[in-house]
């Protein structure tokens, strides 16, 4: 290197991973979509802190959710933030759902060799204003799906969302029909119950509760209006609408 | 140590010792030099710094740590200062690897010193500094190349505190309270108790008398720890490094152990 | 001219050069393409895009010992992998058939995959092994299609696509991509099936199964298979097929995927449940299990 410096391949036992715990979960509606995710960080036995966020607010309709490492999921998501506002830069919008997905792919992709160890789940609202949810891998398989759960709960709550949400080893009524989408209130309930039940089931996941939720433009917010603990994030209220809803989960 | 049942009776990996204990006892090699083989060896911290305490209290951030730089079981090096003031309202404290925070020491002093040059009113806060650390920590693992520190970064910012850590792999997080290290272990849960509940209703005298006790729980029980040990305050009037203090302890209970050495009765 | 004192000066350009490069996280390159009017998308069209590699002496050791769950079930990076795929030619086209069983470990995690990658409305893609491999270089493959057809105003042909794909991955033999995968499509010389995977095979044929399952597929397929068989008796054995892999391979399952390749391009068939398949089968009046096959039956009544 012209500074002198040499770069070449060096050996060294050192490993470049750690895992941070945690649960996070999304479930798309039909003109909203939830993410949430605890806010405990821990490692080993040991908790680093009550209150790490998990779940970030990309653009006025989209949030990403990110478990795994906790490093390489927050330069994720630095990264990703950086180029949807490089985008809008350039397009003078935000940039759509869909593109998002495709992005976060090739973002996860280029670090095939050297993944970053993220599973990450993106929700928001479609150009067409359905509710969305999109399910990656660590390395940028994806595919877009009504609800999924990751992180290290996973296989508690996932089979819980497949009863809840697809109505899995549930027999309708003789004339009856599942629904396709749940009102946001059950969506809600069924959020805050898998997180109250993972915490009592796995020591990961616990301390703190962060609940998004994406409104389509034109929807009522009179669903809401009893709910605990909200804040909207929206600048303008006549686009979709963002709010959070943060809650206790408990501590020990 | 592995906290982990299902990794007890493994063999251990003693290549990366989480309390910067490392190099451990064992067998004499054939390599009598750690420094001949250069870049060829595994990387591992040499010259180790144990726990940096922090908590946040009323009037801002107080952060502890002994003035030990051991070699592996040896107390090699028993006036090193492990608290380093950046700029006005900011102070990082170190542990693992010295030489390490050594060479952070001399960038974070480069990076005041061009913002002060800049001359445009600006200067870096704990904030500031926490983001610099972590890319710069997270930036080295991804080159397979960590500076093999855990470090806690507190201060003032516009009359808020903050208190933060970062490590070799680059992760980070904030509370109220923090530890690196054994202390992570064995005095964070006192700090937790102490200060958690409600940090604006502690006096610095509190929060002094808070630190001092735990670093005696740490050196009664932290064998690469040292009785003598600097607290920082960083408060809205600024940084400042105490002189070393020496912890008063107490070891008359040792008499009374029995079942260890010639003490057969 | 004096290195060594470059090296660790403070001040001077190397130590300005040194500071700018130690700022910025890794080496990627920031091109234009990540933003501008390409916004990001516009890297892949440029050839092949940049991986990052991690600074080890063997990579590929690297990421076996982080990735390679089948190795070391404990390993943390889980990455999804497919199963059940085949594909078959006959005269009345191709029939691409898949499941829809994704698992990390022995998690199932997804039973929603798309296994089949619509490359473009002429061609097809199956995938098994890698999950995100086959979906990236699918979808890249897709990409340099249609620069093909702008290139040379005709379609490519599905020996040149599979071609470009297996050319694509070989040079990347080694470095622990997985990928088996059949490019389905028809073209000037009719139906056509390749099967390329991540060793650098490309192979024609009429007939492959790949994945888990596959061995449990191929008995199904190699008994009713023959040229002239009925679309109608095509789409029933390649959903036949599958099912029996889903049925006894437990890496395959939850649903099928039916795709119909003809002259006018593919066609979407159906989504089909395994277990129903199993108790109800296509149609609803007859299910593929054998337990219709003994129902009321006992050792004064046995089967004929």
């Amino acid at each position: 290197m012209p500074d002198g410096s040499y770069e070449r391949p060096q050996q060294r036992q050192f490993n470049p991973y750690s895992e941070n715990g945690g649960t996070i979960l999304a479930i798309a509606g039909a003109d909203f979509s939830v993410i949430a995710g605890d806010t405990r960080q821990s490692e080993g036995y040991s908790i680093q802190t009550r209150y790490a966020p998990k779940v970030f607010r990309l653009t006025e309709r989209a949030v990403l959710a990110v478990n795994g490492f906790a490093a390489d999921g927050n330069m994720f998501v630095k990264k990703v933030k950086q180029r949807l506002e490089w985008y809008r830069h350039a397009h003078a919008k935000d940039m759509p759902l869909r593109a998002i997905a495709r992005l976060i792919q090739t973002m996860l992709y280029a670090q095939r060799f050297f993944p970053y160890y993220v599973y990450n789940i993106l929700g928001g609202i479609e150009e067409d204003g359905t509710g969305a949810v999109y399910s990656f891998d660590p390395v940028g398989s994806y595919e877009r799906e009504a609800c999924r759960a990751a992180g290290a709960a996973q296989s508690l709550v996932q089979p819980f969302l497949d009863n809840q949400i697809y109505f899995k080893n549930q027999t309708p009524a003789p004339g009856a029909s599942h629904p396709t989408h749940l009102p946001l209130p059950d969506v809600l309930s069924i959020v805050i119950d898998s997180f109250t039940s993972a915490t009592e089931r796995h020591i990961e996941v616990g301390d703190g509760l962060e609940i998004y939720v994406v409104l389509a433009k034109g929807r009522s917010t009179q669903e809401l209006a009893s709910i605990g603990g909200l804040q909207e994030l929206s600048t303008r209220a006549e686009g979709d609408r963002m709010f959070v809803i943060r809650r206790d989960l408990k501590k020990d | 140590m592995d906290h982990f049942p299902t990794n007890w009776g493994r063999p251990r990996n003693e290549l990366y010792d989480q309390y910067n204990t490392f190099p451990l006892h064992q067998r004499p090699t054939n390599h009598t030099d750690t420094f001949t083989d250069g870049v060829q060896r595994t990387q591992q911290p040499i010259v180790t710094g144990t726990s940096v305490l922090a908590i946040q209290y009323k009037d801002g951030v107080m952060m502890a740590a002994d003035n030990l730089a051991s070699y592996g079981s040896l107390a090699r090096f028993r006036d090193i200062t492990r608290l380093h003031a950046v700029g006005t309202s900011t102070i990082v404290g170190a542990s693992g690897d010295m030489s390490d925070f050594q060479y952070l020491q001399r960038v974070l002093d480069e990076i005041v010193t061009d913002e002060f040059t800049a001359g445009d009113g600006n200067s870096l806060g704990p904030a500031e500094v926490h983001e610099f650390l972590a890319r710069r920590m997270y930036a080295r693992r991804s080159k397979m190349n960590p500076l093999w520190n855990a470090l806690l970064v507190g201060g003032i910012q516009n009359g808020k505190r903050f208190l933060a850590f970062v490590d070799l792999l680059g992760t980070t997080y904030s509370a109220s309270s923090l530890a690196t290290g054994y202390g992570a272990h064995i005095a964070l849960p006192i700090l937790r108790q102490d200060v958690d509940p409600n940090p604006d209703a502690i006096t610095e005298e509190a929060a002094r008398e808070i630190l001092r006790k735990c670093m005696r729980v740490l050196y009664y029980r932290d064998a690469r720890s040292l009785d003598k040990y600097q607290i920082a305050t960083v408060t809205s009037a600024g940084v400042s490094i105490s002189e070393a203090q020496k912890l008063d302890t107490n070891w008359d209970f040792a008499e009374k152990i029995r079942g260890y050495g010639s003490q057969t009765q | 001219m004096n290195s060594f004192a470059d090296r660790f000066a403070t001040t001077g350009t190397a130590a300005e050069l040194r500071r700018i490069k130690e700022y910025v996280a890794d080496d990627e390159d920031v091109s234009d393409s990540m933003w501008g009017s390409e916004a990001g998308f516009g890297t892949m069209a440029h050839g092949a895009p940049d991986f990052m590699v991690p600074s080890v002496p063997d990579p590929a050791a690297f990421l076996r010992l982080h990735t390679d769950d089948h190795a070391d079930p404990s390993c943390r990076i889980k990455i999804k992998h497919g199963t059940t795929t085949l594909a078959f030619r006959y005269k009345g086209g191709v029939i691409v058939a898949v499941d829809s069983r994704a698992t990390a470990g022995s998690y199932v995690a997804s039973g929603t995959v798309k296994k089949v990658i619509e490359i473009n409305p002429y061609l097809l893609g199956t995938m098994a092994g890698g999950a995100a491999d086959c979906q990236y270089w699918e979808t890249y493959l897709g990409m340099q299609c249609r620069l093909h057809e702008l290139r040379n105003h005709e379609r490519i042909s599905v020996a040149a696509a599979s071609k470009y794909l297996s050319n694509l991955v070989y040079s990347y033999k080694g470095m622990g991509l997985s990928m088996g995968t059949m490019i389905c499509g028809w073209d000037k010389t009719g139906p056509a099936i390749f099967y390329v995977d991540s060793d650098g095979t490309r192979l024609k044929g009429d007939l492959f199964s790949v994945g888990s399952g596959s061995t449990f597929a191929y008995g199904v397929l190699d008994q009713g298979y023959h040229w002239d068989l009925t679309d109608e008796e095509a789409q029933e054995l390649g959903r036949r097929s599958i099912y029996a892999a889903g049925h006894r391979d437990a890496f395959s399952g939850n649903t099928i995927n039916l795709y119909h390749v003809k002259e006018q391009g593919w066609q979407f068939i159906g989504n089909y449940d395994v277990s129903e398949m199993h108790y109800n089968g296509p149609t609803g009046t007859q299910g593929y299990g054998y337990s219709v096959r003994v129902e009321g039956r006992s050792s004064a009544n046995p089967p004929v």
